[in-house]
């Protein structure tokens, strides 16, 4: 038989907290973080904006200093820092620090739109204040690979290193992109996941224009919901070879088992059902999904009308009417948008492994589009799942469904 | 050592993220661990502050930091006379 592919550390830094137990633990206890905060287009812009966002609490650059030893400050863009976090904590779990990974080890991490802020800071001096420079590392922190870069200098991966970027699924393309880098024996262990920093002035007023953004809260497959929450953060998994994860003594968290990854190619803003319902269906039936036992399902679950809409529709057609216990953690940490899959799939892994599924937040009331797929409301509920199914629609048609199992 | 210095010296250790007791003026950059890439951040931060241009080849990595702050510190008078 051949290897299977174990998860044996997490990370996750997001408005639920700066480690993967406390991003699980206010998930499970509806603790949100979502709040209003103001978004500042500076002295050149058209003022402040207020917005619902989920944005980092706590000080993650100290956090992280304090990990490293050493200091960071303004050395890279918010993304990379909450990946790098993010991944020193995977890592740590795993029993993996304080050595080189060397060649044998991989790093993919997705994001949706690279160093954002930066960017903008940079822009504001040449646009705004018509300064003649920009800094001089722009380039470098802005560039959507400084994360797994910054990661690969960190950790001494030396094997394969890229980014993934496909909107709003990217970290789940980057989860099944590492695992298929060990299946194909390009190596034996990869750090994967993803981040995102795009809670900006520009970014937000970006979201704005698109009508996709909720004026209150996040409140997936509910009636009145009106659109997603937005924020920021980062998550990491390490995967290996279970040969080589038993070899070194480390304590297998999960397995992972399969992705589906499809394109609608049909809309930039619209989801397709057939989209949706065939990446579900691949990663299922890729991990054994669909053999009768209860599937903990990880929405997508933005609080768009139209997304919650298709993604019920394609639950109920795959798996019948009422068949599974569906989480939306968003409706917690906001669509951290690139990021998103990693910090969901850290979360549920934690719940599948508790046996509790996360309370979904905001919901009003049930809407008829949305009915027949079994929601977890109000409080945690227990579950008697093991395995898991995390799911990632994105813009631009881009689908990515990945299955686990404890 | 002028006030300015300590202020440039403060900036150095920000923007390069060196311990600040390393940055002794006798000592060359290169010693200090200060590479080209924190070289062009520190002078982009000096130009920020001080209102400055720096021409490119304006140092070395084996000027000592008395060196450069003595070129900086001849940059900024010149810019206020």
């Amino acid at each position: 038989m051949a290897d299977r592919l174990v998860v044996t550390g997490l990370g996750a830094v997001s408005a639920l907290g700066l480690t993967a137990e406390d991003n699980w633990t206010a998930a499970r206890d509806g603790r949100g973080g979502v709040a209003v905060h103001d978004f500042d287009t500076g002295p050149h812009g058209t003022g402040v904006r207020s917005y619902p966002a989920a944005m980092v609490k706590g000080d993650a650059v100290a956090a992280l200093e304090a990990a490293l030893g050493r200091r960071i400050a303004g050395s890279l863009d918010p993304f990379a820092i909450f990946a790098l976090k993010a991944a020193h904590e995977a890592l740590g779990q795993a029993g993996l620090l304080g050595e080189r990974l060397g060649d044998r080890a991989a790093c993919v991490m997705g994001n949706g739109i690279g160093g954002l802020q930066t960017l903008e800071k940079g822009y504001e001096r040449l646009f705004g204040m018509k300064a003649a420079k920009v800094h001089p590392l722009t380039i470098p922190r802005v560039m959507v690979s400084a994360p797994v870069s910054a990661i690969a200098i960190e950790f001494g991966i030396t094997g394969p290193v890229f980014a993934t970027s496909s909107a709003c699924a990217s970290a789940a393309h980057a989860i099944a992109q590492g695992a298929a880098l060990i299946t194909a024996g390009l190596a034996d262990i990869a750090v994967v996941g993803g981040s995102e920093a795009m809670a900006s002035p520009g970014g937000m007023r970006s979201w704005e224009g698109l009508q996709a953004m909720s004026e209150t809260a996040c409140r997936p497959f509910s009636a009145g919901r009106d659109g997603m929450v937005i924020g920021e953060g980062g998550a990491a998994l390490v995967i290996e070879r279970e040969s080589h994860a038993a070899a070194r003594g480390a304590t297998p968290l999960a397995y992972y088992v399969g992705a589906g990854l499809t394109s609608d190619a049909f809309h930039w803003t619209q989801p397709s059902l057939e989209g949706a319902t065939s990446a579900m269906r691949r990663a299922c039936e890729a991990g054994g999904l669909m053999d009768g036992g209860e599937v903990l399902i990880s929405a997508h679950g933005t609080g768009t009308p139209l997304n919650d809409k298709n993604e019920a529709a394609a639950i109920r057609g795959l798996f019948g009417a009422d068949r599974h216990p569906v989480i939306a953690t968003k409706s917690a940490h906001g669509h951290v948008i690139g990021a998103s899959p990693a910090v969901q799939t850290v979360i549920a892994l934690q719940a599948l492994k508790a046996g509790l599924a996360p309370p979904i937040l905001g919901y009003l009331e049930p809407d008829e589009e949305c009915a027949g797929i079994d929601l977890v409301l109000g409080e945690a509920r227990p579950i008697k799942a093991t395995s898991l199914l995390v799911n990632a629609f994105a813009f631009g048609g881009l689908n990515a469904s990945l299955a686990f199992r404890l | 050592m002028s006030g300015r210095d300590d202020e440039l010296i403060d900036l150095i250790a920000e923007e390069a993220l060196i311990d600040r007791a390393k940055l002794d003026p006798a000592a060359k950059l290169e010693d200090i661990g200060l590479d080209s890439v924190d070289l062009v951040s520190v002078v982009f931060a000096i130009e920020e502050k001080y209102g400055i241009e720096v021409a490119e080849d304006a140092f070395d990595r084996s000027d000592t930091l008395g060196t450069v702050l003595s070129k900086i510190d001849a940059l900024i008078d010149a810019k206020g006379a």
